[in-house]
């Protein structure tokens, strides 16, 4: 079963474009989404995506209180 | 709207290194053009003008990033001073519940809205003395999901419309609508906290307008006026909120 960081990745790969980050590479865990150069619309989009994947319900507004991947994996797994 | 040629916003001995010009006004509403192509000359400049917490906020942002948000910042704070006339140091900024920013001046809130908008090379700045604004800028380029962005944040009639287009104009259009969602909530104050699927852009505007009254579903007593301006691969838009008395009852949202 594939675990929270790769099921993550995966989502990342499928729908962000992040400066001199290719895909399948790891994601960093003190790595801001936010903060990457990530578009909003990108943003809230994906937003809603991880919320679908993961069966949450959190708005984009909550997504970018996780400051990065390693607390938004954190809250995920909660 | 008037177009604005003149760069009158601030001049000092370090103008010929100016990144920001005016662009448009509206009504009281003025809207200034920040240049934020690489320049390690204006960098460097904008850097020294930063506070402390604000050289803190972006050790970790990518260069690219780091450059838009450093000669953003700078270009407010100059634009700040000068419509405050107050001097830098002064200058500091607060942030609202759901992260929007104000500034204050030696501690205290000043009276003064600002939005600031950044996207591809560009970035824009919102600025007047009193009421409630938001601006957006988006570089339209093409999306992998397309299809998915406008299911997760368009509405039935914006989905449904979107859906019958040709995929170049539903892209300029998906930019157009964005670019309003994205400034009422700024406007409002919520940010992305609202989910921009659960209301729509007034039907004038999806029309092909450049202007609309809109209000939220769930605040039918707010007025907000809508204008949506586009140029050169870019869609912005600009909202603020209306007094009572400027409410066009015709022209209701959706």
């Amino acid at each position: 079963m594939a675990t929270t960081e790769e099921r993550l990745r995966k989502l990342v790969d499928d729908n962000l474009d992040i400066e001199g980050r290719a895909a399948g590479e790891p994601l960093h865990m003190d790595y801001s989404l936010r903060e990457s150069g990530v578009s909003s619309v990108d943003f809230v989009a994906f937003a809603k995506i991880v919320a679908d994947e993961f069966g949450v319900t959190f708005n984009p507004e909550d997504c970018a209180k996780y400051n990065t991947v390693g607390e938004l994996i954190t809250r995920l797994e909660s | 709207m008037k177009t604005v040629s003149s760069n009158s916003v601030c001049k000092d001995s370090t103008s010929r290194l100016h990144w920001w010009s005016p662009f448009l006004v509206f009504g009281k509403i003025t809207v200034a053009k920040v240049d934020l192509s690489a320049n390690a000359a204006r960098e460097k400049v904008a850097a020294g003008w930063l506070e402390e917490s604000e050289r803190s906020r972006i050790k970790g942002y990518l260069p690219e990033p780091r450059r838009h948000f450093v000669l953003c910042r700078a270009a407010l704070r100059a634009i700040l001073c000068q419509e405050l006339g107050c001097h830098n140091g002064d200058l500091s900024f607060g942030e609202g519940e759901y992260g929007k920013p104000f500034a204050l001046v030696a501690g205290q809130a000043a009276s003064v809205s600002f939005s600031v908008s950044h996207s591809g090379r560009y970035g824009l700045i919102a600025l007047a003395r009193s009421g409630r604004l938001g601006v957006d800028l988006e570089q339209a380029v093409a999306k992998r999901h397309l299809n998915t962005l406008i299911e997760a944040v368009m509405g039935p009639d914006e989905r449904r419309e979107l859906g019958e287009m040709m995929e170049e104009d539903k892209l300029r259009q998906f930019f157009r609508l964005w670019t309003c969602k994205e400034a009422l909530v700024k406007a409002f104050g919520t940010g992305f906290s609202t989910d921009v699927s659960s209301f729509q852009v007034p039907e004038s505007v999806r029309q092909g307008g450049a202007s609309g009254v809109f209000r939220f579903p769930h605040l039918p007593d707010l007025t907000w006026r809508l204008e949506a301006f586009e140029a050169a691969g870019f869609a912005a838009a600009l909202a603020w909120e209306l007094p009572p008395t400027d409410s066009d009852p015709t022209d209701s949202a959706d």
